[in-house]
């Protein structure tokens, strides 16, 4: 009887595709990846509660974007207490929550929160992000405390690009 | 930094354009294939149009294309229109993007942009990325290939529709599409 209530809570989860429904979660129980759609960017973006956003688009099979992640998780460590809320939206596709997004930021002990889009145009997420992004990943994006971009950032960029990016704001917040 | 920042301009400018209907026209290049032979775009002033492929040899999503792209190729190389791949990628050699081309069945040149100067001046950022010239050098389309990286979820073959267009002498009705993949990796 158990079970079958169990299953039958399942089935609704997924028959009802809300984004919190499908997150899954590594061995590390404080690591989660949330699948998120245009309303949990807009969201993300703009309700930013008197905090910075810094949000890295990025995806397993991107190179350059595997390359700057150690770079983003340092920045982390220096600005997390510093007004500074850091996010990655992965571009993988949701069904390789398991396979592969998981493995990757449980490898690296990723300390932030990681999504992974489930829009399903790639043209209606770059427009949810910024329609004047080409679409190129990595990209990353600043926005201010009262969720304006202040900063787009595209391709593989180094620390102290990002740092003097980050500075910038704070200093104008 | 500031040539990011002229290069942003150029995308916008000629998405902007295409955007509004106004015709973009492009220099002639020339650049060469695999081989080391050298081609003009001008070469090409016969056909109905010419598709410019900015592809590559490591990125998954241009990968994911590969055989969509041998379709297209064969699909209307007897319609009088040209296929060219453009290689921007700094890290990707000569010799890879030959190998990588006879792996795939590539039968269309594979032009080597070399200090990505060719990816700089259409303002390309992305492979896959597509942008299709009339014998003017006039860019009738600029974008992704269609609207989905997985084959089985295309509902929109924004290229073939804009090449259909074209070759039924009809303007092309959605000119700008957003391509969406791995950053061409360019020279610092």
């Amino acid at each position: 009887m158990r079970s079958r209530l169990v299953f039958l809570v399942l089935c609704i989860c997924s028959l009802c595709g809300g984004e919190n429904f499908l997150t899954a979660q590594t061995k590390d129980s404080s690591l989660t990846v949330e699948p998120i759609g245009v309303q949990g960017i807009e969201h993300l973006l703009h309700n930013r509660s008197g905090k910075i956003l810094f949000l890295n688009v990025w995806a397993t099979w991107c190179q350059p974007c595997v390359e700057e992640f150690p770079d983003i998780i340092r920045l982390y460590g220096q600005y997390h207490n510093a007004g500074v809320d850091f996010a990655a939206i992965s571009v993988d596709y949701p069904d390789e929550i398991e396979s592969k997004i998981l493995p990757f930021i449980d490898s690296r002990s990723v300390p932030f929160k990681v999504y992974v889009t489930n829009i399903k145009k790639d043209e209606d997420f770059i427009n949810a992000l910024d329609s004047s992004w080409s679409g190129a990943v990595p990209a990353t994006f600043i926005i201010d405390a009262n969720g304006k971009q202040k900063s787009a950032m595209y391709g593989q960029k180094p620390f102290n690009f990002f740092k003097t990016k980050i500075d910038s704001v704070l200093g104008s917040k | 930094m500031r040539n990011a920042a002229i290069f942003v301009f150029l995308s916008l400018l000629v998405s902007s354009m295409l955007f509004a209907g106004e015709p973009v026209k492009v220099e002639n290049f020339t650049l060469p294939d695999y081989n080391g032979v050298k081609h003009a775009l001008t070469e090409f002033n016969k056909s109905k149009a010419v598709v410019l492929m900015f592809i590559a040899t490591q990125c998954p999503v241009s990968n994911g294309y590969n055989t969509r792209m041998v379709s297209l190729f064969n699909d209307y190389k007897d319609k009088n229109v040209v296929f060219i791949g453009i290689n921007s990628n700094k890290q990707e050699s000569i010799d890879e993007v030959k190998q990588h081309a006879k792996e795939h069945g590539f039968e269309f040149t594979i032009l080597k942009d070399d200090k990505n100067i060719i990816a700089d001046k259409f303002g390309a950022s992305v492979t896959p990325e597509i942008f299709v010239l009339n014998p003017s050098l006039e860019i009738l389309y600029h974008g992704r290939i269609d609207d989905s990286r997985r084959e089985a979820e295309v509902t929109s073959r924004d290229l073939r529709n804009a090449l259909d267009e074209i070759l039924a002498g009809k303007s092309v009705s959605v000119s700008t599409t957003k391509a969406f993949g791995c950053t061409i990796k360019k020279i610092d």
